[in-house]
C-alpha cells in the first residue's frame, strides 16, 4: 500500500511540475515581450511547441553515436528522479539523511548529458557549446556548493532529525538565526544562489552554451524532433527544480498552517503556494535578468563566478561561521 | 605540420546560420575559443543586377539602382543620379539638393538605429533590438509620408527629385527630431556609451587599429571608428553639405579614446544620429523655394541623355560608407554602356575578417554586425565541388551556358540560337 501511494503520488508530482514548469515557460515569454513592447506569444506556447515537436521526426545526423539518442531520455529521467528529493512546499517524497548530494549530482547530471549528446552529435557547433557548458559548469557548482553546505551546517546545529537533507528546510529555516551578521551573510547568499539560478537556466549573462546568435544553439544544434522535446522537458523541469531549491533554502514558509487547514487539502494548497513562489523567484532570477543584460563572454562569466561570486560566497559563510561564535550576538 | 593541427576545429558561420541573415560564409578555423583564421566567402546570392540594367533605359535603372539594397535604398539611387548627372552635365536645382539632403539623413538615421539593434541582438540582448526598432519606426513612418512608402521610396530621379517637400512633411519631420532629441537618444546614449554589460561585450572586440583601415581602405564608420577621418561628404564638398557644416564624427569627440573596436564604431554611430538630426534641421531653414527637377519631362531627360557622350563617377557617403556609381555612356543610346557599383561593405568584410584573427569566437557575430554588413550588393559566385573541394570561378560564359543547358532541359521545344558572348557583364573574372 505505502509502495503504492508513494508512485502515485511520484506519478503526480511529475505530471503537476511538468505542466507547472512548462506554463512557467509560456508565462515568461509572454513577460518579457511585455517589457521589451512585444505582444508575445500565447500563454500555452510551450505546449503547443512540445507537442509539435514530439510529432515531428528526429533527424540524426552520420556522424552521431548511440549516446546521441541516449542523452535525451537520461536526461528526461534524470530530472524526474530529482522529482522525487525536491522540496515542493511539503518534505520530499523519498527524503533522507544527506540527499542534498544526490540532489547536486543529479541536478549537475542534467548538465553532463546534454553535453554528452552535444559531444557524441559530431557537430562543431554542439562541440564548442559542449566546451562552453563544461567550463560553465565547473565554475558555478563551487560557489553555490560552498553556500549550501554554510546554511545546512548552520541548521543542523540547532537540531534536525535528518542533517544534510532537503527536508531540514521545513524544520527550521536560516532567517531564524536572527543575529545581524547571520542576516547579513544570508542575504550575501541568496545573491550567490541568484546568480547561480541564472547560470543553471542559462539566461541573460550566462546563455553562453546555447548562444543562438554565435553557435546556433550550440549544444542543441543537432537536435530536433522526438529528442529535442525531451531536452525541452528536461530542462523546463530542472529550471523549476533549481528554483524550487532557492525557495526552499530562503522562503520555506507554507500558507497551509495559517489557513488552519490540514491532509490532503494542505498539501495541495501548499504545492500551489510553492509554484506561486518558484515563478516569483525565476521571474526575477529568469524573466527580468533576461531582458536586462545581454551574453557574457566565457572567460568574463567564468571570472565573474571565479572572482566575484567565491569571494561572496566565502564571505557569507564566514559571516555565518563567525555568528556561531557569538561574537555580535 | 606541428600536433596541435589535431586540435584545430573549422566552423562555418553562414550561409544558413542564426547570426547572419545574409548569404554569406566565413570559415572560422578555432584553437579552442580562439580565432586563428577567417577565410571569407561571397558568392551565394549573384542576381546579375548589372547585366539586368543593360537592357533597361537610364531612367528605368533608377528603380534597379533602388533595389540592390533595401535598407541603402536611396543611396544607390541618389549616387547613381549623381553619376548619370556628372556624365550627361545636368545641373539640379539647389531646392533639391536640399531634399536628397534631408531624405538621406533620414534614412541615415534609420540605417544606424537598425543597426544599433542589431549589434544588440548579436550579444544576446534582445531588449536593444526592439527597442530601438521600435524608435525606427517613426522615422520609416516620416519616410512613407514623404516618398509614399516605407523602403523603396524612390524620391530621386535624374537632375532632382521626384516629389516636393510640403509644409506637413516639414512640420512632421521637425516633431520627429524633437522626438527622438528627448526620448530615444538618451536612452540609446545610455545604452551604448554606458552600459557595463555592452561595455563588457564590445570593448576591444573586432578591433581594426587605424593602419589597418587605411590599408583596407575601410569605409564608413568602420574607418571612422578607428580615427580615419573619412566621409565623402565633408572630403569631397559633396553638393551643398559643406554648407551645412558637415564635418566626420570619430569617437574621440564623445570618449576621447579611439581604438577601432566596436565600441567605437557604435559610438560613431551614436554621433552620426545626432549629427543627422542637426543637418536635417538646417537643410530645413536654409532650404531656398524653387523648382525640384532640372528636366521636367522624362521624355525629354531621355532624349537629352540619349547625347550624351563619356563617363561619369557618382560618390556619395551612404550609412555604410563610401559608396561610389560609375556610369559609361553610348552615344546614340538610352541605355548605358556600362554601370558599375562599389559597395562599402566590399573592402569593410576583409578590413573585419583580417580584425577577427587573434580574438574569440563569441566575438564574430558582434564584429561582423557592427560594420553594417549589406551582402546582397557585395556578392559574387563561385561554385565549389561538394567531393573535391575544388573551386572554380563562374564567368559570364559559363552562367550563360549553365542557363542554356537548363533551358534545354526544361523546355526541349527552343530553338533559338544562343548567343554565346552575352552583353554586359565584365568580363574574364569575378569582379
Amino acid at each position: 500500500m505505502n509502495v503504492l501511494y508513494a508512485t502515485l503520488g511520484f506519478l503526480g508530482i511529475y505530471a503537476y511540475v511538468s505542466f507547472a514548469s512548462l506554463l512557467w515557460g509560456g508565462i515568461d515569454r509572454k513577460l518579457v515581450a511585455r517589457m521589451q513592447r512585444r505582444m508575445g506569444p500565447p500563454l500555452f506556447q510551450p505546449f503547443y511547441d512540445f507537442l509539435k515537436l514530439v510529432s515531428k521526426e528526429s533527424i540524426i545526423p552520420r556522424d552521431a553515436n548511440r549516446f546521441f539518442e541516449l542523452a535525451p531520455v537520461l536526461a528526461l529521467a534524470t530530472s524526474i528522479t530529482l522529482l522525487a528529493y525536491t522540496p515542493l512546499g511539503f518534505e520530499p517524497l523519498f527524503g533522507t539523511k544527506g540527499d542534498v548530494i544526490l540532489f547536486i549530482y543529479l541536478l549537475t547530471l542534467i548538465g553532463f548529458l546534454r553535453v554528452l549528446g552535444a559531444v557524441s552529435s559530431g557537430s562543431p557547433y554542439a562541440q564548442i557549446g559542449a566546451q562552453r557548458e563544461m567550463i560553465i559548469l565547473v565554475s558555478r557548482e563551487g560557489p553555490m556548493m560552498l553556500a549550501l553546505f554554510t546554511i545546512l551546517w548552520r541548521l543542523t546545529e540547532l537540531g534536525v532529525t535528518k542533517p544534510f537533507s532537503m527536508g531540514t528546510f521545513y524544520e527550521h529555516n536560516v532567517w531564524e538565526l536572527g543575529t545581524p551578521l547571520s542576516l547579513i551573510g544570508t542575504l550575501i547568499l541568496l545573491f550567490v544562489f541568484m546568480v547561480w539560478l541564472a547560470s543553471e537556466i542559462e539566461v541573460g549573462y550566462f546563455d553562453i552554451p546555447e548562444a543562438e546568435t554565435e553557435l546556433a544553439e550550440g549544444t542543441m544544434a543537432e537536435y530536433s524532433g522526438r529528442h529535442l522535446a525531451l531536452f525541452e522537458l528536461a530542462n523546463a523541469i530542472k529550471a523549476f527544480v533549481s528554483a524550487s531549491l532557492v525557495v526552499a533554502i530562503f522562503f520555506p514558509w507554507g500558507i497551509s498552517s495559517y489557513l488552519g487547514l490540514s491532509g490532503a487539502t494542505a498539501v495541495v494548497v501548499d504545492l500551489l503556494f510553492h509554484t506561486l513562489k518558484v515563478f516569483a523567484v525565476l521571474f526575477v532570477s529568469m524573466s527580468v535578468f533576461r531582458a536586462v543584460t545581454g551574453r557574457l563572454r566565457i572567460n568574463q562569466a567564468v571570472s565573474l563566478f571565479w572572482t566575484r561570486m567565491l569571494p561572496a560566497a566565502i564571505v557569507g559563510a564566514l559571516l555565518l561561521a563567525i555568528d556561531t561564535l557569538g561574537v555580535m550576538a | 605540420m606541428n600536433g596541435r593541427l589535431e586540435y584545430w576545429v573549422k566552423i562555418p558561420i553562414g550561409p544558413i546560420h542564426p547570426a547572419l541573415e545574409e548569404p554569406e560564409k566565413f570559415i572560422i578555423t578555432l584553437d579552442g575559443e580562439r580565432i586563428i583564421n577567417v577565410d571569407v566567402k561571397l558568392g551565394y546570392n549573384l542576381r546579375g543586377l548589372e547585366w539586368i540594367a543593360m537592357r533597361r533605359n537610364y531612367i528605368q535603372i533608377l528603380y534597379l539602382a533602388e533595389r540592390i539594397c533595401g535598407i541603402c535604398s536611396f543611396s544607390h539611387n541618389h549616387t547613381y543620379s549623381r553619376a548619370v548627372e556628372e556624365m550627361a552635365g545636368i545641373e539640379v536645382p539647389e531646392r533639391a539638393e536640399y531634399i536628397r539632403v534631408i531624405v538621406g539623413e533620414l534614412e541615415r538615421i534609420h540605417s544606424h538605429l537598425l543597426n544599433l539593434g542589431v549589434v544588440g541582438h548579436a550579444i544576446g540582448y534582445d531588449t536593444i533590438l526592439h527597442l530601438s526598432w521600435l524608435a525606427r519606426e517613426r522615422v520609416m513612418d516620416i519616410l512613407e509620408a514623404i516618398g509614399g512608402n516605407r523602403v523603396n521610396y524612390s524620391i530621386n530621379t535624374i537632375g532632382g527629385v521626384r516629389r516636393d517637400l510640403e509644409e506637413k512633411h516639414v512640420r512632421a519631420i521637425l516633431d520627429m527630431i524633437e522626438y527622438y532629441r528627448n526620448e530615444v537618444m538618451p536612452k540609446i546614449e545610455e545604452i551604448f556609451l554606458y552600459d557595463p554589460t555592452v561595455e563588457a561585450r564590445l570593448r576591444d572586440a573586432g578591433v581594426i587599429p587605424k593602419r589597418i583601415a587605411i590599408e583596407y581602405s575601410a569605409q564608413g564608420p568602420t574607418a571612422r571608428g578607428s580615427g580615419v577621418k573619412k566621409d565623402v561628404r565633408y572630403n569631397e564638398k559633396l553638393s551643398v553639405y559643406p554648407d551645412l557644416g558637415v564635418k566626420p564624427i570619430t569617437p574621440k569627440e564623445f570618449t576621447g579614446v579611439v581604438k577601432g573596436d566596436v565600441f567605437d564604431r557604435m559610438v560613431v554611430r551614436v554621433g552620426e544620429l545626432w549629427q543627422s538630426m542637426e543637418l536635417i534641421e538646417r537643410a530645413i531653414d536654409q532650404m531656398p523655394e524653387g523648382k525640384i527637377k532640372a528636366v521636367p519631362k522624362d521624355n525629354a531627360l531621355l532624349f537629352q541623355l540619349k547625347k550624351a557622350e563619356g563617363e561619369g563617377i557618382g560618390r556619395y557617403e551612404a550609412p555604410r560608407g563610401e559608396l561610389i556609381h560609375y556610369v559609361m555612356a553610348q552615344k546614340g543610346k538610352d541605355v548605358p554602356a556600362k554601370w558599375k557599383m562599389r559597395e562599402p561593405t566590399f573592402p569593410n568584410l576583409f578590413a573585419i575578417a583580417r580584425a577577427l584573427v587573434g580574438e574569440q569566437v563569441a566575438d564574430v557575430p558582434v564584429a561582423i554586425a557592427s560594420i553594417d554588413p549589406c551582402l546582397s550588393c557585395t556578392d559574387r559566385v563561385a561554385v565549389v565541388d561538394a567531393n573535391t573541394g575544388r573551386k572554380k570561378v563562374l564567368t559570364e560564359r559559363d552562367l550563360l551556358r549553365l542557363s542554356i543547358e537548363k533551358t534545354r532541359e526544361l523546355n526541349p521545344n527552343v530553338r533559338a540560337k544562343p548567343e554565346v558572348v552575352g552583353v554586359g557583364c565584365p568580363r574574364g573574372g569575378v569582379l
